[in-house]
């Protein structure tokens, strides 16, 4: 029981950093020939990768998993809550430049 | 002086489901998750209206060096996962040095982020070199606040250890919240576009 939970948040980790890692690839992929350039996708594709990073972490980290249910449902909503303002926040903000 | 401790160990009952650590850290959880909520939304609002100036800020920030940082964060979240572990089942001394584990890898990136701010300091950008560096000196700022009261966090973790599971729960809560801040904070400064 002991090694599977210690096995559980090791695999936790893992999928965090190669999240983490994944970044560099997106950084790379956003600039054109050394120069970087706006790009809504990227910027989208970065905050919904956080967002998910943040949700793993509440989960398995801050074992909300093992948690009554209304803070499991709680969680995701504010999850939800950070990415429709910040997502909103960028398009509109896009949209009137 | 030495004193015989009972370990105050919680048994749950199978399937039984808790709030982990104190409410009270979860309504700031919540407030704190709300206030750089709004920061971070100013910010993707600023940079929508200054691309190419914060394009250029930031395009002198290390991405490799976010990297690293993050990384750094994470595997103190996993260290302190594994503290939370430890007490719950009574083990005391594993749990204390995956505490100190945690501490020393906040400590590490801390001195990250100082090395990081100097480098970008001797290159010539401050708080009021430019709208970029107003928010980045800002955010990784008051991201740093809340790491250093992490320390002092940890420190009652460490004193309450056998004492109270809740207290260790509640002061991880903490720890991962710092965390996640750091996560959203690295996304939005070094990655988006």
């Amino acid at each position: 029981m002991e090694s599977r939970v210690n096995m559980r948040l090791f695999v936790v980790w893992l999928i965090l950093v190669g999240i983490t890692v994944a970044y560099l690839a997106i950084d790379r992929a956003a600039n054109d020939h050394g120069f970087a350039t706006a790009s809504t996708a990227v910027t989208v594709a970065a905050i919904c990768l956080a967002l998910v990073k943040v949700r793993i972490i509440m989960r398995e980290f801050m074992e909300v998993r093992g948690a009554p249910q209304a803070l499991c449902r709680l969680t995701d909503f504010w999850v939800v809550l950070m990415g429709v303002a910040m997502l909103g926040v960028y398009l509109a903000g896009r949209a009137i430049a | 002086m030495t004193t015989t401790q009972e370990p105050l160990v919680v048994v749950r009952e199978q399937g039984t489901r808790h709030i982990p650590g104190q409410p009270d850290m979860w309504v700031f959880v919540f407030f704190e998750s709300l206030v750089f909520t709004a920061y971070f939304c100013v910010y993707l609002y600023s940079r929508t209206q200054h691309e190419r100036a914060f394009l250029h800020g930031q395009s002198q920030l290390l991405a490799w060096l976010g990297v690293l940082d993050t990384v750094v964060l994470l595997t103190s979240s996993w260290t302190m996962a594994r503290c939370v572990q430890h007490a719950r089942a009574g083990r005391y001394a594993p749990a204390r040095r995956d505490a100190f584990l945690t501490a020393g890898l906040g400590f590490v990136f801390l001195v990250l982020k100082i090395v990081e701010w100097v480098r970008l300091i001797h290159l010539g950008h401050t708080f009021t070199s430019s709208e970029f560096f107003q928010y980045y000196f800002f955010l990784t700022a008051i991201h740093c606040v809340h790491l250093l009261i992490g320390f002092v966090v940890l420190g009652v973790l460490v004193w309450k250890l056998s004492a109270s599971q809740e207290i260790v729960e509640t002061c991880a809560t903490y720890w991962h919240t710092v965390d996640f801040f750091w996560v959203l904070i690295f996304a939005l400064l070094y990655v988006v576009r």
